[in-house]
């Protein structure tokens, strides 16, 4: 069982995010996942977090994750709102981070994450689909930790934007996943 | 098989398209705000071949989608939370005239305070209105139990509507794989829709919910109690049926890990998901407990339910609403209820309320207490399980100035 929390702004669709890995686990893989979004009062722009779960076997737990193995950050000023990423990790648990920015990596490394996987997946969302929604670019970022395959994500990102924005989402993740750096 | 990534609320919506309704009158409310919407927009692309009644409030949704279906045709709805609690009148006209509709009801608290998150008491508010009561562990059984609702609801011997109870985003926003049988094997299952007694026809009219005096007012009421009654046997054999057609065995109470059980939890709703995985958890501990999911609440299934519990000395019931002015929350009623006869500690557990969370370390802390009662160390037990210490100091004006 993979226990993951992504977190993000309103907008930025972290929802669609994990519906998409949900798919991409769930029907490319063989795999089960089960979602729980934390909705809220939230509006465009304030911090928001989604619980997934992957397994094997079917999901019995139904819960907000709160022991982590892997934490998605959309937007690296969410730390500035109050909201603290680390909560509940472990020794192996796995940050990825949508920054390339040496600054905000340094604040990030004091989370003392096993391990940190970043790329800067609003510049590729920009390139690739013309908006800064990095959602579909992250999750290929999210593929290269190996809880995913990039293809799964690939053909689950067309099956949710449709063929024509489909496509260039999913070449956001790829670029995004080939990209990937590690710290 | 074939499978689909669906929410709860879409899982219910399909069901409504699988089962062919005819006439929607729906009005949305969070959380269930998505299954109106799919449901315009299945009519609109003629996906599904109904017509879509749009009304200004909760009480005609169900009053527009009552008096369609006494013409003869599936009627839809849903709704959740003040939604339900609006529709309180119509809920038992609807009951009282026998029109078996399928309403899914995505639970959601009840203000004063505003929430807009999982709790069952909207749902357990409307328990004596003459409804069925299902409710879901997961985004599965959501579909499953509306295609055997209409099955159960319209057969002649029940004519009882039902809702089919979902929690409010643990269900109704999380999207998970679920299997959706063919067309035709729906088809089969439910059959086409007639009216069964009484009907509006407007060349053979006829009075429906006319002032009936006391000489016969008991008598229809007794017509109902006997669907009602009569829809325990009927549940069993279409899921009997179900599992034949569909290959998912579903049940009205379900025992899970019971039968060596030192102590046990009876639940409803998603979190018998979660209170299954803490059994598994415990287990591997060495540590006897089990749990005992509800899916019929009503009618409830008093026999099944005791035969499951028989023997148990301590039992707890985790009720998701409140039950002021009571020892405990509905469903610890019902279990006391069933068990009078029998020499057992029946332990009131409330929590999980306005959308929090049940995660695993509350269900553990009520089987901790239980092993507890059950081996004497102790006596007591924490009703309110997930309360906060500083209860009784929030929002006091005085006390805060």
């Amino acid at each position: 069982m993979i226990k993951l929390k992504f977190y993000g702004l309103g907008g930025q669709g972290i929802v669609t995010a994990a519906k998409m890995l949900s798919e991409a686990v769930s029907l490319y893989e063989e795999k089960y996942a089960i979602i729980v979004p934390a909705y809220g009062h939230e509006r465009r722009g304030a911090p928001v977090n989604t619980s997934i779960i992957v397994d094997e076997e079917p999901v019995l737990l139904n819960s907000f994750v709160y022991d982590p193995d892997i934490v998605l950050v959309m937007d690296s000023s969410i730390i500035d709102k109050g909201i603290v990423i680390s909560e509940g990790i472990h020794e192996n648990s796995v940050l990825v981070l949508n920054t390339e920015d040496e600054n905000v990596l340094a604040l990030y490394k004091k989370y003392n994450f096993k391990e940190i996987y970043y790329v800067d997946g609003t510049k590729i969302a920009v390139k690739n689909i013309g908006r800064a929604i990095p959602n579909a670019s992250m999750l290929g970022a999210l593929a290269a930790t190996g809880i995913v395959k990039i293809e799964s994500v690939e053909e689950a990102i067309i099956d949710t934007f449709g063929e024509k924005a489909g496509e260039k989402n999913a070449k956001a993740a790829r670029e995004s996943f080939e990209q990937i750096k590690k710290m | 098989m074939s499978y689909k990534m669906l929410d709860g609320n879409g899982a219910a919506v399909m069901a409504m398209k699988m089962a062919r309704v005819q006439v929607i009158s729906a009005y949305p409310i969070t959380p269930q705000s998505t299954i109106s919407e799919k449901l315009s927009e299945l009519v609109e692309t003629g996906e599904l071949d109904a017509q879509y009644v749009r009304v200004e409030s909760e009480h005609s949704a169900l009053s527009v989608a009552t008096a369609a279906q006494l013409t003869g045709v599936r009627a839809a709805t849903a709704t959740a939370s003040q939604g339900l609690a609006l529709m309180h009148e119509v809920v038992g006209m609807t009951a009282g005239v026998r029109a078996p509709i399928v309403m899914p009801v995505v639970n959601r608290g009840l203000a004063a305070p505003w929430t807009l998150w999982c709790e069952h008491t909207d749902a357990m508010a409307e328990r004596d209105m003459g409804w069925m009561q299902f409710y879901c562990q997961n985004v599965q059984e959501v579909y499953d139990m509306m295609i055997i609702a209409y099955k159960v609801a319209e057969d002649k011997n029940v004519l009882t509507p039902a809702m089919v109870c979902l929690d409010g985003f643990f269900l109704s926003h999380s999207m998970q794989k679920i299997d959706i049988p063919e067309q035709e094997i729906v088809d089969e299952f439910i059959g086409k829709y007639e009216a069964k007694n009484s009907y509006l026809d407007t060349s053979d009219p006829m009075f429906i919910c006319n002032l009936t005096g006391s000489d016969e007012y008991t008598e229809m009421r007794y017509q109902q109690k006997v669907g009602m009654d009569n829809a325990l046997e009927v549940i069993e054999k279409a899921q009997k049926e179900f599992e034949e057609k569909f290959g998912r065995k579903l049940c009205m109470v379900e025992g899970y890990k019971t039968e060596d059980a030192d102590v046990v939890l009876v639940a409803l709703g998603s979190m018998c998901g979660t209170a299954k995985y803490v059994v598994n958890k415990m287990r591997q501990e060495g540590k006897k407990v089990g749990v005992v999911k509800i899916v019929s609440y009503r009618p409830f299934p008093a026999e099944q339910l005791k035969g499951i519990l028989d023997g148990k000395k301590v039992i707890g019931v985790f009720d998701r609403s409140t039950g002021f002015g009571s020892k405990g929350g509905p469903v610890w009623n019902e279990t006391c209820a069933v068990m009078k006869d029998s020499v057992c500690d029946i332990r009131e557990y409330i929590g999980g309320l306005g959308g929090r969370d049940v995660p695993e370390k509350t269900i553990e802390k009520i089987f901790e207490e239980l092993l507890e009662i059950k081996d004497k160390k102790r006596k007591d037990h924490t009703t309110w399980i997930d309360v906060k210490s500083n209860a009784m100091d929030i929002r006091q004006v005085e006390k805060n100035a």
